[in-house]
């Protein structure tokens, strides 16, 4: 599992590369734990390249998305495949998550 | 085919085992998002069983029987714990506990598996997915 930083503006982008489950939710959580303490106010975190979410790594997001509203921040989700997606649409996290098909989509959108 | 194993207690072995079946389901030529659906209920089933059923004791072990033909897996997963109720668990999906950091196992098997039983007050789950060939 890897996770990259790019700025685009004022938006922190993080591309998540790998599964994001119950071997790697540690790593993630302790990632983001950082980015909520610098208080980053917009937060885009692309998963193009997550093919495999368990419900470890839902409850890593949704711990992630709790810290940042703490201070008021905001985060999106992009490019699900339909396979994660999928797992989001049963759990009903997508109506929790701001979630855009396309970077692109979800850097305008904040 | 049909497998029956006994496994320790170590979730470390969860990725070992969930990855045996994926290869046999990719030899069946299953489809890719079915055999999605499978990876995801069963990691979660056997985590399930580890982490909450034997309370993660590295003395207890956990049952794994996989029926695989060319229709269908039957997946067979018991614990040597204190069982549960799964009719109690919580709607992961209502008001507030879309918030909460777990409860979603249970639910994701439900609803990613075509059939979904507990058996033994809890401990044993039984869950059976329908698939289909690719098209060559």
């Amino acid at each position: 599992m890897q996770i990259n930083l790019e700025e685009k503006n004022d938006i922190a982008v993080y591309r998540v590369t790998g599964d994001i489950d119950i071997e790697s939710s540690p790593e993630v959580k302790k990632f983001f734990d950082k980015v909520a303490k610098e208080q980053r106010s917009k937060v885009l975190v692309n998963l193009k390249e997550v093919n495999y979410v368990d419900s470890s790594g839902l409850a890593t997001l949704v711990e992630i998305f709790k810290n940042l509203r703490t201070y008021g921040g905001k985060l999106k989700l992009s490019n699900l495949s339909a396979k994660v997606n999928g797992l989001f649409e049963i759990t009903k996290l997508d109506k929790l998550f701001d979630i855009s098909e396309e970077e692109d989509d979800a850097l305008s959108s904040f | 085919m049909k497998q029956k194993t006994s496994i320790a207690n170590d979730s470390n072995l969860l990725k070992e085992v969930s990855k045996d079946l994926i290869s046999a389901l990719k030899d069946k030529e299953v489809v890719e998002e079915i055999i999605f659906d499978i990876h995801v209920a069963f990691e979660e089933a056997l985590r399930n069983a580890m982490i909450h059923g034997n309370k993660n004791d590295p003395d207890k072990e956990v049952s794994v029987e996989i029926e695989l033909s060319d229709d269908a897996v039957t997946i067979c997963i018991e614990d040597e714990g204190e069982g549960f109720d799964p009719d109690k668990l919580p709607d992961p999906t209502f008001g507030e506990n879309l918030l909460k950091e777990s409860g979603r196992g249970v639910y994701l098997m439900r609803h990613l598996m075509d059939e979904v039983e507990h058996e033994n007050d809890g401990r044993k789950v039984v869950m059976k997915k329908l698939f289909e060939k690719k098209h060559l």
